[in-house]
């Protein structure tokens, strides 16, 4: 099972203090895969991928990152590149990443030539020896991605990849995410901005407030927030009646009625079926639903179950005190 | 393990030496120790000379203060003719020749030469003698306020001082606008005491020649050696072999706690960069938190390393190419010196102390790091670790006193100070039992601190704690105060 699903979360939680920023959270990422790992701020994912790799112990819950609880072994097959940015300041781009490919295990030889090549590779070449702090914010970004992913992992965990880049190198860090996954690296990257998880990922997985609220495909994202077409009829034609023998449902909302659309159904079947009843047709939009518009609904509908919970919690505790 | 490991010890250790300010403390630091101990002599000569008058009818004082002035300058130049038995009270005989020449009337510079000395290198006399340009005290004032100036070899001066000596009330003024200046005025005193005792051995008809006597045949207090090793010579008397060990442990465990104190700023600052930097993460899931701590740590034991090759391969280096300046006394010394530091009993548990009290101070220093973003975050933790490490400082002061008091022995039980005290305390041959004792008490106690710095190293660069943190923490120790975090 370990090298089918290279990481493996089950019911895992964490505390800090009396704050809980992960609530038994369960998930796996299947090998070859790339996984969008998606959440609000302060949703849990940070936590959650640093217990994934083993720098933060979860306090319930089982980690299984390659087969095996997180290890030093297992972790020379994966490339993180973590949240906070940061490198050694006084060492060159080629120093750093020759630094971390042989922690990883690559010999001085290959990490120096492998170095080299990532570096020409992403444009980088003229500052290979230039230090740090002679590179712009966006060139350091690109350091440190290099650095995740020089010894070649098998798994890449790529937290919050794309936040400080300029839309140009976004587009480029794009490229080398379907690289590594064409290569065969499996990948789990965070975000909060959908269109790059819409663009990579074959699967999602949405936090909030340290809760999984979704786990599954992007067209199961999309049917878990129901797919619509707006029609708008003269006035006084009653689309509802007039739609209900074909087992559409329209609900009239302002001048336009809201078609929705069952799993099996298509926005052309409601137009057929429209026409079929003869409705006076004066406009048709398919309603496209967006990633952004799932992940709005399921955080909003998971900070109301929060909210809920902490009420509950609060009328329990003030009944314990009575 | 050993991989990881060696490999941030490389990354650390190249970082630091390939920093400028690295080798700027390696070549200046000998420098700036040298500047000190010559500062007083430079300082001295700088001084401009000052001039002084006697107003006197005859030259009586004025002979016995001219006689206490060239004797000061004598007794400098007895101990520059050969310190060490100036020291340890023993005769010599280069103070020998000297004195022989003084009693022969040479001056100090001829019988400072006459002895085997350069006169070149005898400090300057500050106060140099002037004729009075008046004769009564109320008319010198123009001259001790500089309106009036007198006539000197470097053409005229204003006159720092005077003295006049009242025959009719038989006192002696001393007359200056400088009021902290004692020098002069301590002469006079001297002076005047040789002058008093001269007249009452005069008044029994005593030469004085008889109490020069007296004091040349008093007979040396010899110090012997109680126990004698196998093998070695019958003879008991204390030599500079004999007191080698105690001058080496001295200098060992000042290298110690000199070392600790110059690299510790390396391990602090390589920590916080790590942590302002944000790399803990990137370097958290490459190596082992404790590989981490253990590169860490012999990274800057290398540099200290370095630091000591480097230093001891410079001094060698001196040495030989001033080899035949060196006199055959002071070559004999450092001989004894290196004898006394290769003998085992006294290297053995001084390298032990010297590892084991490296990892006590680094790890703490190390964690400590961990929880600060800047360098003055770090300065509120520091505040009490230095003051500990001054503490074994103070104590060099008693060992060198006597090592065996019972200060030094029952400090060298606080595991924090026997690194420091232990070495101290080899020259007396402590029962072995305790040697051991101390050596396993560090151990458990560089373990302990060990433990605690990798946790707290993890507190703060897996969970972020900071130097708030910690006030925190020791607030909740505080009975009665409810901390806020």
């Amino acid at each position: 099972m370990g090298e089918d699903m290279p990481l493996k979360m089950s019911g895992v939680s964490k505390w800090f203090g009396s704050f809980q920023a992960v609530r038994s959270l369960d998930f796996d990422v299947p090998k070859g895969s790339i996984v969008g790992f998606l959440g609000p701020n302060g949703a849990g994912k940070s936590t959650s991928l640093r217990m994934a790799l083993g720098v933060l112990s979860p306090d319930r819950g089982e980690v299984s990152l390659l087969g095996a609880p997180p290890n030093l072994e297992s972790l020379k097959r994966v490339g993180f590149l973590p949240e906070e940015r940061g490198l050694y300041k006084k060492m060159s781009p080629r120093q750093i990443i020759t630094y971390f490919a042989r922690l990883k295990g690559l010999s001085n030889r290959d990490a120096k030539a492998r170095a080299d090549e990532l570096l020409e590779m992403m444009g980088l070449g003229e500052f290979a020896r230039s230090r740090v702090t002679k590179l712009s914010k966006g060139m350091a970004q690109k350091v440190q991605i290099l650095s995740a992913l020089a010894h070649r992992p098998d798994f890449l965990i790529l937290d919050e990849p794309f936040s400080g880049l300029d839309p140009v190198n976004q587009q480029a860090l794009e490229d080398l995410i379907i690289e590594e996954h064409k290569r065969g690296a499996t990948i789990v990257f965070s975000t909060h901005v959908m269109e790059h998880a819409e663009r990579l990922c074959e699967k999602i997985v949405m936090m909030a407030r340290g809760r999984k609220v979704f786990d599954g495909t992007l067209d199961e994202a999309f049917a878990a927030l129901g797919r619509a077409v707006h029609i708008g009829v003269a006035e006084g034609f009653d689309l509802g009646a007039a739609l209900a023998p074909s087992g559409f449902e329209a609900v009239q909302e302002g001048d336009h009625w809201r078609v929705s659309l069952k799993p099996a159904q298509t926005s052309q079947d409601a137009l057929r079926a429209t026409l079929d009843s003869g409705a006076p047709i004066t406009s048709f939009t398919p309603q496209e639903a967006r990633l952004r518009d799932v992940f709005v609904s399921l955080v909003s509908d998971a900070e109301a179950q929060d909210l809920t919970d902490t009420l509950a919690a609060d009328a329990a505790e003030g009944r314990e005190a009575a | 393990m050993i991989r990881s490991t060696y490999l941030v010890t490389m990354r650390d250790y190249l970082g630091y030496v390939s920093a400028w300010g690295f080798w700027l403390g390696l070549l200046f630091t000998p420098v700036i120790i040298g500047i000190f101990i010559l500062a007083p002599t430079f300082a001295q000569n700088a001084q401009p000379t000052r001039y002084f008058a006697v107003i006197e009818q005859g030259d009586t004082f004025t002979n016995a203060l001219r006689q206490q002035m060239d004797d000061s300058v004598g007794v400098m130049a007895r101990a520059m003719l050969d310190p060490l038995a100036i020291a340890e009270d023993r005769e010599s005989e280069k103070i020998a020749a000297f004195d022989e020449a003084r009693a022969n009337g040479a001056s100090v510079d001829e019988a400072f030469a006459q002895a085997g000395g350069n006169a070149a290198m005898l400090p300057r006399q500050d106060f140099v003698e002037v004729e009075a340009p008046v004769s009564n005290s109320a008319e010198l004032a123009p001259y001790l306020i500089g309106e009036t100036l007198v006539d000197t070899d470097e053409g005229p001066q204003p006159l720092f001082a005077a003295f006049v000596v009242n025959e009719t009330s038989g006192e002696i003024e001393y007359w200056s606008e400088n009021l902290q200046a004692r020098t002069l005025i301590s002469f006079a005193r001297e002076a005047e005491r040789e002058l008093q005792l001269d007249r009452a051995l005069a008044s029994v008809n005593v030469d004085r020649s008889v109490l020069s006597e007296a004091r040349a045949a008093r007979r040396d207090v010899k110090q012997q050696r109680v126990r004698i090793g196998e093998g070695e010579d019958a003879e008991t008397e204390v030599t500079q072999t004999d007191r080698a060990p105690f001058v080496v442990s001295i200098m060992m465990a000042f290298s110690l706690w000199f070392l600790i104190f110059s690299v510790i700023n390396y391990l602090l600052m390589g920590t916080i960069e790590e942590r302002s930097n944000k790399i803990f993460d990137s370097l958290l899931t490459s190596v082992k938190l404790p590989h981490l701590l253990a590169g860490k740590l012999l990274a800057v034991l290398l540099l200290s390393l370095t630091l000591m090759a480097f230093w001891s391969f410079g001094s060698g280096l001196l040495t030989w190419f001033v080899r035949d300046s060196i006199p055959a006394d002071v070559a004999q010394g450092l001989g004894s010196l290196l004898t006394a530091a290769a003998n085992p009993a006294l290297f053995v548990p001084a390298i032990i102390s010297f590892v084991l009290g490296y990892l006590m101070y680094g790890s703490l220093f190390l964690a400590l790091g961990s929880l600060c973003d800047t360098i003055q975050e770090a300065q509120t933790l520091m505040t009490p670790l230095f003051v500990t490490l001054m503490a074994p400082l103070a104590m060099l002061a008693f060992a060198i006193q006597d090592a065996e008091s019972a200060l030094i022995e029952f400090m060298a039980w606080v595991p924090v100070f026997t690194p420091f005290l232990l070495i101290l305390r080899m020259p007396t041959e402590p029962p072995l039992w305790e040697v051991f004792a101390q050596l396993g008490l560090m151990a458990l106690t560089t373990l302990l601190i060990l433990h605690l710095a990798t946790r707290v190293y993890r507190a703060g660069a897996v969970h972020g704690a900071g130097v708030n943190d910690v006030w925190a923490y020791f607030g909740k120790l505080v009975p009665g105060k409810k901390s806020a975090a």
